[in-house]
């Protein structure tokens, strides 16, 4: 080999095991240093796609899209008639606590965000929202959609308004989670396969855990990220091992026709 | 040679810029055009060594500040087995990696037979996603691959492989500005008198 290349071998590897050895803290000011780079490319890139998907969809689905309309507006008549009942019983609850001298508040703050990228890496699920610190959001916090738990903020982009949201069908997304009317609680995660409709993992739940197909599963609320009682699915299957048993969960959310999210700013454990 | 060097980098460095615009097929097996990967690759075959893994570096290096995920945080009693995720850097041994696959047929390219090159970026892309994914299911244990999967590996080499004239097209166009022979044997074959 020649002397220059054996130097330039020598500086390459050098280089990597540097890269290798950097702490999250600095692997995380090298990605903020990357993204405000990028950002008039970013924002450029999801309004394209959003652009690219809004014509794919008007066109693919403007028969579906009426029919669509009208059982959404007879889901919203219903839903109006609910939420009067809604509010009387709220206004109940209120006398009542006012009665009874209860003091607990409750604070459910959230942050309305449109999904603005999807997937935008090879292997994690994750997709991007127009959100970001300016809102008051930070990572970790919890994402959901009106049909469940969509997953957390993984990151920020610094001075964009904008964040990458860790889907629940990650295998590193994991929520410690109970199946309704059993005792069993576990670890739900995704799994790593690619899929349109994607399962989830139950895992350590006990050797006899008696689950049945569709029983509903939430959050526990313990491990410092959700908050209790969020849906995140239903039980599909159950598999017993010697050790502990999973199950497989269908998720609450349609990942594949994500829109609109909210992401907890605060909220009541 | 310096110059087209220079070019080369900060074309690598533009498909960074053009990876933003290209968002994954959901209709095709969640497929995408890996372009950073692409460039890196038909620039690979055109250069030496030294310059082959100062690319490898940049875009390896980048590759992951756009791709790293968080730490895992929660409290570590309940989330006692975290999900390992993959070290910062481990893309720059993978770019060099294909890279030195890419500089073992520069003898060909060199005869101006580029589309073996091309052919091999392909194949290059199909052994990287191979590659990832094998260190993933190292790192985090239990192996397991599915047809999903794999289809999804294959139409991203296929889809981007069909890039590669163009980026080859490009190169010959910078190295033809720099006047920098980026295949000489082909060059000498059609220069020779008859």
């Amino acid at each position: 080999m020649k002397p220059l290349n054996l130097i330039a071998l020598l500086f390459f590897l050098g280089s990597a095991v540097w890269a290798f050895t950097l702490s999250d803290r600095g692997v995380r000011e090298m990605q903020d240093l990357y993204f405000s780079a990028m950002s008039p490319f970013l924002k450029s890139g999801s309004k394209l796609e959003t652009q690219a998907r809004a014509f794919m969809n008007e066109t693919r689905h403007s028969k579906s899209l009426e029919k669509e309309l009208a059982a959404f507006q007879g889901e919203m008549g219903r839903l109006r008639v609910i939420e009067s009942r809604f509010r009387d019983l709220e206004r109940e609850n209120l006398q009542l606590r006012h009665a009874l001298d209860f003091k607990k508040a409750t604070h459910f703050d959230v942050v309305a965000a449109q999904v603005i990228r999807r997937q935008p890496t090879t292997w994690w699920q994750t997709i991007d929202i127009d959100a970001g610190q300016e809102r008051g959001v930070g990572t970790q916090l919890a994402v959901l959609s009106n049909e469940g738990l969509v997953g957390k903020i993984d990151r920020i982009y610094t001075g964009q308004n904008r964040s990458s949201v860790l889907l629940l069908t990650d295998e590193k997304c994991q929520v410690s989670a109970r199946v309704e009317g059993s005792p069993e609680v576990g670890i739900l995660c995704g799994q790593r396969a690619f899929d349109e409709n994607p399962l989830l993992k139950l895992k350590f739940l006990s050797t006899e855990a008696a689950l049945r197909k569709g029983q509903r599963v939430f959050t526990t609320g313990r491990g410092g990220t959700f908050q209790a009682n969020i849906l995140l699915g239903t039980v599909e299957s159950v598999e017993k091992g010697v050790l502990d048993s999973e199950a497989l969960v269908r998720p609450s959310v349609n990942f594949a026709n994500l829109g609109t999210v909210f992401v907890v700013l605060s909220a009541d454990p | 040679m310096i110059r087209y060097s220079l070019i080369t980098i900060l074309l690598l460095l533009a498909s960074f810029v053009l990876q933003q615009f290209l968002p994954a097929f959901t209709a095709v097996h969640h497929s995408r055009i890996l372009f950073v990967q692409l460039v890196f690759l038909c620039a690979a075959v055109t250069v030496e060594l030294p310059t082959m893994l100062l690319l490898a570096f940049i875009g390896g290096f980048f590759w992951d500040a756009h791709c790293a995920l968080g730490p895992h945080t929660g409290d570590p009693d309940i989330y006692t087995q975290p999900v390992e995720s993959l070290r910062f850097g481990y893309s720059i041994l993978l770019f060099g990696a294909m890279g030195f696959l890419m500089q073992g047929i520069q003898p060909l390219f060199k005869q101006g037979k580029w589309q073996f090159s091309a052919l091999l970026s392909g194949i290059s892309i199909f052994l990287y996603l191979m590659a990832e994914y094998a260190i993933i299911t190292f790192v985090r244990g239990e192996f397991s691959i599915s047809r999903s999967t794999l289809r999804q590996m294959a139409f991203t080499s296929l889809l981007t492989m069909l890039f590669s004239p163009l980026i080859f097209w490009l190169l010959f166009s910078i190295a033809k500005i720099c006047n920098h022979s980026i295949h000489p044997e082909a060059g000498k074959k059609r220069h020779r008198p008859h």
